[in-house]
């Protein structure tokens, strides 16, 4: 039962067989997701100029408590062992501990994505006490200024205690970057100051053309000289901190990984605060409504929309001009 | 031997899927490994799993090398641990 070479790679994750039938690595051979991005709520603090959600304001019609909770209670019942909560800003919202609470009752992996400036002693002390998989926190700049010059009303001293905060605890604390033109020179930097904090890891990867991102595409883009460079600096910090810290980046743009889902779609799926469910990020297409229907009904949706024509022919065109890559929030039901 | 604290066991149709989610790797195992994960959550050691293999399996000396490998490999991966 050796591990054999075969390696495919699905919700950006790696596929190792062990001694395994030739299914299990297509989405159609899963009984249900495997991992479920949530976006919990719309309403954020901050201004992100790369935001992909373009979060602010909440939606006026995002789930109530009652559907949130009937929607958690299908991701148990499914046994869907991952599930990444995000915003907006997710402890902005209400039931936000109630949420992780349920999941992790049921030893359900969970990891929060957050700008951290709502992290506290009493929320670090909350936060540790559900174990969760990991908090990612946002730091797009090794010096406060930097940082908040992409993450508009952000505070970088209140994100990087969050950090020490959350560290010191013992949660796994993740620190996601993501490069743009004004940000990618301290890539080395931010890096070397997250090893300094303590974290588990040091998440990035080239910023993703979808969002407020994509409105402010002509400034926010690296060139790529710079990215020739980041990716150099990255080689280096992987060395350097191997075993130590982890340093990893998503190696995929938007376009090859639309082109890659194309063939290869994901285990799965991308709720956005109302319950809808996206395709996935970069496309406008929504492919079910979890108020509606339930979470079984959505997964053979989504499987379907993946092979229909106006999907596949849409993707074919925003890989020929990727500035319809702007239109990922506009949704479309298919 | 257990289960390390991120890894997550779902089965399939068409076999069994391991899950480490802190990595985010995935491993996918046949009919014969999900038997042997389903004996390591119940607790059972490795002479317990092979014992256990041998008297369903007609070829019982292979099955012996097999858990071992197999339990190597999970070893290996950081998917088990011992307790």
């Amino acid at each position: 039962m050796n591990i054999e070479a075969r390696t495919e790679t699905s919700l950006n994750a790696t596929i190792d067989i062990l001694k395994a039938p030739e299914k299990g690595t297509r989405f159609e051979d899963y009984s249900a997701p495997l991992f479920v991005a949530w976006q919990i709520n719309s309403e954020c603090n901050l201004g992100c100029l790369h935001c992909c959600e373009e979060a602010g304001h909440s939606m006026p019609d995002e789930m109530n408590k009652e559907e949130a909770f009937r929607l958690l209670e299908q991701i148990v019942e499914a046994k869907i062992p991952y599930v990444a909560f995000s915003g907006g800003e997710p402890l902005l919202h209400p039931y936000f501990f109630e949420m992780c609470e349920y999941l992790r009752k049921d030893n359900v992996s969970l990891k929060v994505e957050t700008n951290g400036e709502f992290i506290d002693g009493k929320t670090a002390d909350r936060l540790a006490k559900l174990k969760f998989r990991s908090v990612q926190i946002s730091l797009d700049g090794a010096k406060a200024a930097t940082h908040e010059k992409l993450r508009l009303a952000g505070d970088w001293v209140k994100a990087v205690d969050a950090c020490r905060l959350l560290i010191k605890k013992g949660v796994t604390t993740e620190v996601v970057f993501v490069p743009t033109k004004f940000n990618i020179h301290e890539t080395g930097d931010l890096i070397d100051f997250a090893n300094s904090l303590g974290v588990y890891g040091v998440y990035t990867g080239k910023i993703m053309r979808i969002g407020r991102a994509a409105k402010n595409w002509d400034i926010l883009n690296p060139s790529d000289e710079e990215y020739e460079k980041f990716f150099a600096v990255l080689k280096e910090k992987i060395e350097k901190y191997k075993g130590k810290m982890k340093v990893y980046y998503y190696p995929y743009d938007v376009l090859e990984e639309l082109k890659y889902r194309l063939e290869c779609p994901s285990a799965s799926v991308l709720i956005i605060p109302n319950g809808k469910v996206k395709l996935i990020g970069p496309l406008p297409f929504i492919c079910g409504d979890l108020k509606k229907q339930n979470l079984a009904e959505v997964w053979h949706d989504y499987q379907k929309a993946w092979r229909n024509p106006e999907v596949i022919q849409f993707t074919k065109k925003v890989l020929a001009d990727p500035n319809l890559l702007s239109q990922s929030n506009n949704w479309k039901e298919i | 031997m257990h289960f390390t604290e991120h890894v997550k066991i779902r089965n399939e149709k068409f076999g069994t899927v391991i899950f480490e989610t802190l990595t985010e790797k995935i491993f996918i195992t046949n009919e014969t490994g999900g038997k042997i994960l389903q004996l390591i959550d119940q607790g059972r050691d490795m002479p317990q799993i092979i014992d256990e293999l041998q008297n369903s399996y007609e070829d019982n000396q292979k099955i012996g090398k097999d858990v071992t490998s197999f339990i190597d490999c999970l070893k290996q991966n950081d998917l088990i641990a011992r307790r």
